[in-house]
């Protein structure tokens, strides 16, 4: 029972690592980018082509994680998100991230293969430890630093500052001087240094597969907004939620209840508590 | 003059019309329409088929034809995606107007592809496993060269009841159309042998660990397990949560266990013994260490083309692909002309053609054509050039 209870943090874990990115993104552009999970995917396969292919140390291998996940952020703020918002209202980011995310998946899918493939040990250890297995404890550990990290950079620095100053209102950032494209495409590149962060870390749980994009993003999102858009903390509830009740559904009832599950949870929280666990009451005074 | 020249030019220029216009009509080429996947998710099989496929096809016109008729042969590739193999199937039917159709390669794009074919009235060589795929009341002219995922199963349950002499079996598949029908399937079959799974379970097949349910099996008192699943990211970690438990239980199932891709999953390559998984006699190395001969004479043949080393795809797919021509030859030379009813009925009459991937025979009411007899089980880390050892008997 132990090992259901720990894999379903880490993959819950995993699920938080993705709200986090989900809400570095929204918070300067008020946008849920499709590309969300696919930045995770390209650290997982970056990270085990610079370590497995090029036979580089690890810790180049998690250069080219982070380095490949910020040009894909900045890539989706340039191509995907900028001229949509700039031109119109509507929600037609959820079409232009869709499109990218879907020539993402399918250029790693040609040139990565459409077969998983391993990621490396990170740290000499034996297999067969059971729970204390690197590939549980490093998505788990990397999501709470990742968490803590945020916290501290929203709290204690300007930049931080300024991405809440736009989180607030965007407008009244610009009038203040604020170049708004400027730090957003920022957030994109931070968000999605982190998500290839993320990606890098559970690689050995997840291999390094071209397909896991799209999974991760939808499993982000419930756990976005299970725990609330905008709250980190709610970030981390949800995912841990999430993953902990895909685990022991998939353990009591089978595979087969597992989505039905996870999308039920979303649905009820949805129900019951429409702004998630911590997120705030959106109230538009009139 | 000047008019007899005219009409003598004319009259010459009629007479060379008819002879080399008659001429050129008796050579149109024949027409095969081949639905592949060459690039996109799934592309590996499809690519190796490609390769028999258009080895028959080249040494067929080399030799004159069928007929007389140069093959003209007429790839199209989905990507893997049953929306394109539809649009494809319309135009090679309806456009192109072909005479024959090979594919779509993957199961779920011949669900659609094969019933436009059908109502098209195009004979078509089927090379998709599930056993929808084939119904002669539906399809008349659909006819299947590859096993059926029952075959695959009944084989894999025969060698872990009779000669492995394991009873208490726990089946894990995945949670996919495939994984769901193949569990069903492989528990129907073990009742009807009179044996009821300890432990049976469906999984996603993007689940990041299996060490619980392999627990579960050992605690169900599972002395084998019998995954069906397609996903060699799911069997990698099946084999691996095997590996890390220190479980020396056997694993029997899909022919996906033999992939090349499961051993660089694997965390040791000792997770990859005791582990076997249903294959092919004409692929399969004998006692003496060599191949059938007829498969022989095509690794050889194709070899080249693979770059001259050792073959690394799975040879089956390729030996598929260059029978399903020599099918197309067969049909069209016996019936003597490529009108379709034809070729059905001298399908529907062929008995024992040897081919080299197998020996097939159909009838008016069985459209699969692939014999038990060459259905075999292998061991799954013993791949060497494209083919398999056998499991020990």
């Amino acid at each position: 029972m132990l090992t259901v209870l720990i894999t379903g943090l880490a993959t819950g874990m995993l699920f938080a690592a993705v709200a986090l990115v989900y809400n570095v993104m929204y918070s300067t552009s008020k946008v849920l980018s499709v590309t969300t999970g696919h930045i995770s995917m390209l650290g997982g396969v970056f990270g085990a082509y610079a370590i497995s292919v090029l036979q580089l140390h690890w810790t180049l291998g998690l250069l080219a994680a982070v380095v490949a996940g910020g040009a894909f952020g900045a890539l989706t703020e340039l191509l995907a998100i900028r001229r949509v918002l700039n031109r119109s209202d509507e929600h037609l980011w959820l079409l232009s991230t869709l499109a990218l995310a879907t020539m993402v998946q399918q250029a790693a899918g040609l040139w990565w293969g459409t077969e998983p493939k391993p990621f490396p040990r990170l740290i000499p250890q034996d297999f067969g430890v059971g729970v204390m297995d690197q590939k549980f404890w490093l998505p788990i550990g990397m999501t709470l630093l990742m968490a803590i990290g945020l916290e501290l950079f929203y709290k204690r620095t300007m930049y931080g500052k300024v991405f809440m100053a736009m989180s607030e209102d965007a407008f009244a950032a610009q009038a203040r001087g604020i170049s708004t494209d400027r730090i957003r495409l920022m957030s994109y590149v931070l968000s999605g240094a982190l998500g290839g962060l993320a990606g890098f870390a559970a690689g050995q749980l997840t291999f390094a597969f071209f397909a896991l994009g799209l999974t991760l993003t939808l499993n982000g999102f419930i756990a976005l907004a299970v725990g609330g858009l905008g709250s980190n903390v709610g970030a981390i509830l949800g995912g841990a939620a999430l993953g902990l009740l895909n685990a022991y559904a998939s353990y009591w009832f089978g595979g087969e209840y597992q989505q039905t599950i996870a999308v039920g949870l979303l649905m009820i929280v949805l129900l019951v508590k429409p702004e998630g666990l911590l997120g705030d009451r959106q109230v538009r005074p009139v | 003059m000047k008019s007899r020249f005219v009409q003598t030019t004319h009259a010459l220029l009629m007479f060379t019309a008819l002879v080399f216009g008659g001429s050129v009509l008796a050579a149109d080429p024949i027409k095969i329409g081949w639905i592949s996947s060459l690039t996109g998710a799934l592309s590996s099989a499809a690519l190796a088929e490609n390769q028999g496929v258009q080895l028959a096809v080249d040494e067929i016109n080399k030799n004159g034809g069928i007929l007389g008729r140069q093959i003209e042969l007429l790839t199209r590739d989905t990507s893997g995606d049953p929306t394109k193999a539809v649009n494809f199937a319309q135009q090679l039917a309806f456009s192109d107007k072909v005479h024959v159709v090979i594919g779509p390669v993957n199961s779920g794009e011949g669900l659609a592809a094969i019933p436009i074919l059908a109502r098209a009235g195009v004979p078509n060589i089927v090379i998709g496993s599930i056993d929808e795929l084939i119904d002669p009341q539906k399809y008349p002219r659909a006819f299947r060269v590859i096993n059926t995922n029952r075959q695959w199963i009944s084989t894999a349950n025969d060698y872990a009841l009779k000669n492995l002499k394991k009873t208490k079996i726990a089946i894990i598949a995945d949670t996919s159309g495939y994984g769901t029908a193949s569990a069903k399937t492989a528990t129907e079959l073990l009742e009807k042998a009179g044996i009821k799974p300890v432990y049976s379970v469906l999984v996603d097949p993007n689940k990041t660990d299996l060490t619980d349910e392999m627990n579960k099996a050992r605690a169900a008192g599972a002395d084998i397990v019998m995954p069906w699943s397609a996903a060699t990211g799911l069997l990698g970690r099946l084999l691996n949560a095997r590996g890390d438990m220190g479980w020396r239980v056997p694993v029997v199932g899909h022919p996906a266990l033999m992939a090349a891709q499961i051993r660089k999953l694997l965390n040791k390559p000792e997770y990859w013994e005791s582990t076997f998984a249903a294959g092919y006699h004409s692929t399969t190395f004998g006692a003496d260490g060599k191949l059938p001969q007829r498969t022989q004479q095509l690794v050889d043949k194709v070899r080249p083309k693979l770059g001259g080393g050792e073959i690394d795809v799975l040879f089956w797919w390729v030996a598929m692909g260059y029978d399903t021509v020599k099918v197309i030859e067969h049909a069209i030379k016996t019936s003597g002309s490529t009108d379709p009813v034809g070729i059905q009925k001298v399908l529907e009459s062929t008995k024992d053609f040897k081919g080299v991937f197998a020996t097939y025979s159909w009838s008016p009411t069985e459209h699969n054509g692939f014999p038990d007899s060459n259905m075999t089980v292998n061991s799954a880390n013993t791949f060497k050039d494209g083919s398999f050892k056998s499991a020990p008997k």
